[in-house]
């Protein structure tokens, strides 16, 4: 709950362990001798992410459930009413707020279709009854939200539906190169991307200048001002370096060169957390971390806001969505807020990186998938949508170029960052990313990263040694799972 | 501790008492009261079948075969069972939970006799309140009450910790890696004792009026009334309160999640077996390997449960 609160931008990391689902319950029956009462009150901590009230939703539920396709209980249908009786009915599942609004849009424009949407949860709200429903064989949505790094796991076991027959590359053009190939796999394409996340420095100029430090332009820079900063003042730190979240923290190596993972379908697989360029990684937080010149906290958490707010935090390694997520909690802080290019490792590139960010696939239970598509399509790659999504609540931000590129969408301000354009610096970004491949067990890597990194952030263990020690337990576990494992 | 402690489940497992029975020609009656004895049980036998037998039936066949992402589901034998056994970190999560047990359950109980014979006494102005006050920790859900307790003991912000540096700890951690086990004591004693002291309380009730007095014509010191003479008469009820704690606390859960999401990283994904179990089924994907795991620990609190009725034969408290 705490991590899923409003934009619902954190996920799993967060939501996994919050999430009691009633299997875990059925699981905790079987280990003991409880009944199913045990749930009752821990499935609150669930909250769906979306609270956003909208007009159309209120009354939409009893009109429209006749073709819903089996979901997670007692989620409310936030659009797709006062659709035309002939009209093809879609089932879409997303925990973006405000989506409702594209939604309400696609069916007045789109009369034959009527799209349905449910929000279940963010993160683990929503995978865990989609996981259920697709490996049950019914009951899952036509479409619904997966973040990037989740699609290979849908893919490998044959979920998701190639969008190429249904004209999916015609929009290859139109979008981020990184994005699109995220979401192609050999000749394939299964998911249309929507947003995403390019990471930046993002500082609070008035901090920064106290201490007389100008956003560093590379690692190296970066590492003198983190000392810098926390010897002049020992309670405060340039950033956090939250080595518990291995979304992040991946992203980071995405950036130096250590992506530790090769997969591009199939059985072959590829984990590298111990080679040169990952221990040169590890060596250099490492130094940091034992300097005490970064702090360890849980990242996308109230604590962390509220250290930035007050100065404990000067900057943080962020992304594009940053200012949507960080504003709620921002009271002393306002207007100070400034994005900068990451520091680089090589002096004078530009070499970005991607922090999350979600697609629109068709799975392969749709009973209509051509309609589907069209939905997908018509959410991620029309200005009509994106025009819709960009704006609060949603606050998107594009993979699609035509709006990613538009001098209105980098012209944004927002009240935290006063009157400068932080899309101006993400945008660049945006184009600089670094082709990743995820492993298609993400949500082991997730969960089992987040245990083995816990010991750096409590100081049992060198970042290097938790890498080793990663490392042999992803090649275990994909061994375990079939695969061919090179390391 | 789960809340899954109150389920009645304890009588279950609970031997008869073994009296040889006396062959006799059941009457028409006799019959008559079988037969709706059974309509009686009958909807609770179905309901038990559907929602216990059947489940566990299921995991068990389950816990026989090995999803793989690479080359699909297959029988396995008993693959999933070894995993678990070699397992160190279920095993050390079982380890942890029956610290917690060994120490939360005898403090706790100690604390809820001590209020149930203040209760029993009637010294206390007001019992009747003070009894539903020390009751209301439980009627709070625990998620709740564990969220509460987060914020108590936060490391940024709490007040305890604002409290204890006032006496000059500083920077006192209740959810570091050290003390997160001895706050979840903490917190389930909390939630416990109340609950506890009420059966406690009942059970000193209906000790026989004329035991004690006896006692006091007998001039017998009241420590030694409540000691020497409740104490054991109350032993039935305080051994099925061992009982039904135990099974609750194999089964931790609730508390150590929430707190997690104070203190990141302490609470690993494999903390107690319940939280292994919930991680290899869902995060993981891995739903035979955890009914594996959920029948080993079954099977763990069913030998923790066999030995301590054996125990309590050895000392008679029915005989």
């Amino acid at each position: 709950m705490l991590s899923t609160k409003r934009s619902g931008r954190i996920t799993r990391l967060g939501a996994t362990r919050l999430v009691t689902t009633g299997a875990a319950a059925a699981l905790m029956a079987i280990a003991g001798c409880s009944s199913g009462g045990s749930s009752s009150s821990s499935s609150s901590s669930s909250a769906p992410a979306a609270s956003t009230s909208s007009s159309s939703s209120a009354s939409a539920s009893s009109s429209a459930s006749a073709s819903a396709s089996a979901s997670p209980s007692s989620t409310p249908i936030l659009a797709g009413a006062n659709c035309s009786s002939s009209a093809t009915h879609i089932t879409f599942w997303a925990w973006v707020p405000g989506m409702d609004r594209a939604v309400t849009e696609f069916n007045a424009t789109h009369p034959n279709i009527c799209v349905t949407l449910q929000d279940p949860g963010a993160g683990s709200g929503e995978y865990v009854p989609l996981d259920n429903a697709l490996k049950a064989g019914t009951g899952a949505p036509d479409v619904a939200e997966v973040e990037f790094d989740l699609l290979p796991s849908y893919e490998i076991q044959h979920y998701l539906v190639n969008l190429v027959p249904y004209g999916a590359n015609n929009y290859k053009s139109d979008f981020a190169s990184w994005a699109w190939s995220q979401v192609s796999q050999g000749s394939g394409v299964y998911a249309m991307p929507s947003d995403f996340g390019p990471m930046g420095f993002y500082y609070d100029q008035a901090t920064l200048a106290k201490y007389n430090i100008t956003p560093p332009t590379t690692w190296a820079q970066f590492a003198t001002d983190a000392i810098k900063l926390h010897s002049a003042n020992p309670k405060a730190y340039l950033i956090n370096f939250p080595a518990n979240d291995p979304q992040w923290l991946m992203d980071m190596m995405a950036q130096a060169g250590a992506w530790p993972f090769q997969y591009t379908g199939g059985a072959n697989l590829t984990i590298d957390w111990t080679g040169p360029a990952q221990e040169k990684f590890a060596a250099f937080w490492q130094t940091l971390i034992n300097d005490h010149a970064v702090a360890a906290i849980t990242d996308l958490s109230t604590e962390m806001n509220t250290d930035l707010d007050t100065g404990v935090l000067a900057a943080a390694v962020y992304s594009a969505w940053a200012p949507s997520y960080f504003a709620p909690d921002v009271k002393h802080s306002m207007g100070q807020w400034r994005a900068a290019p990451l520091p680089q490792w090589t002096a004078g590139a530009s070499v970005g990186s991607d922090w999350g960010g979600s697609t629109y696939p068709v799975f392969s239970q749709s009973k209509h998938p051509a309609q589907a598509a069209e939905f997908s399509e018509w959410l991620t790659a029309t200005t009509q949508s994106w025009n819709i999504v960009k704006t609060p609540p949603s606050s998107l931000f594009p993979t699609f170029l035509p709006t990613l590129q538009s001098s209105a969408f980098k012209s944004l301000t927002y009240p935290i960052s006063g009157t400068s354009q932080p899309n101006q610096v993400f945008s660049a970004g945006a184009l600089s990313i670094p082709l990743t491949t995820w492993p298609p067990f993400m949500t082991q890597v997730l969960t089992q990263g987040a245990t083995t990194f816990g010991g750096v952030v409590t100081g049992k263990e060198t970042l290097a040694q938790a890498f080793a020690a990663f490392q042999s337990q992803e090649v275990s576990y994909a061994k375990s799972q079939g695969f061919n494992v090179t390391t | 501790m789960s809340e899954t402690a109150l389920q009645p489940c304890a009588p279950r497992v609970v031997a008869p008492p073994r009296t040889p029975r006396k062959r006799y020609r059941r009457s028409a009656y006799a019959r008559r009261r079988g037969r709706s004895g059974l309509a009686f049980v009958t909807p609770f036998m179905v309901i038990f079948t559907l929602f216990m037998i059947a489940p566990l039936g299921y995991a068990i066949y389950q816990s026989l075969y090995t999803t793989k992402l690479i080359g699909g589901t297959r029988y396995s034998g008993f693959a999933n069972y070894s995993t678990v056994l070699e397992s160190g970190d279920f095993w050390n999560g079982v380890i942890r939970v029956i610290i917690f047990g060994g120490i939360q359950i005898p403090v706790m109980l100690a604390i809820a006799f001590f209020f149930a014979t203040i209760f029993d006494l009637g010294v206390a102005k007001w019992g009747g309140l003070f009894r539903a006050v020390y009751f209301i920790p439980f009627a709070v859900p625990i998620v709740v009450s564990s969220l509460m307790w987060g914020f108590l003991l936060d490391p940024a912000y709490g007040p305890f910790n604002r409290l204890f540096s006032a006496f000059g700890f500083q920077n006192f951690n209740w959810l570091s890696p050290n003390l997160m086990l001895p706050s979840i004591i903490i917190i389930a004693i909390w939630e416990w004792t109340g609950y506890n002291a009420i059966i406690l309380y009942t059970a000193l009730k209906s000790v026989p009026r004329d035991v004690i007095e006896a006692a006091i014509l007998d001039d017998t010191p009241l420590w030694k009334i409540i000691l020497r003479i409740k104490l054991p008469l109350v032993r039935p009820a305080i051994i099925m309160l061992v009982f039904i704690n135990t099974i609750g606390a194999m089964q931790l859960f609730i508390e150590p999640t929430i707190l997690n999401n104070y203190s990141a990283g302490v609470v690993t994904d494999t903390w107690t077996p319940v939280i292994d179990i919930y991680t290899t089924s869902i995060s993981n994907g891995e739903y035979q390997l955890g009914a594996a795991m959920a029948v080993v620990l079954a099977v763990v609190i069913i030998a923790i449960s066999v030995a301590s009725l054996a125990f309590r034969n050895r000392r008679r408290e029915f005989g």
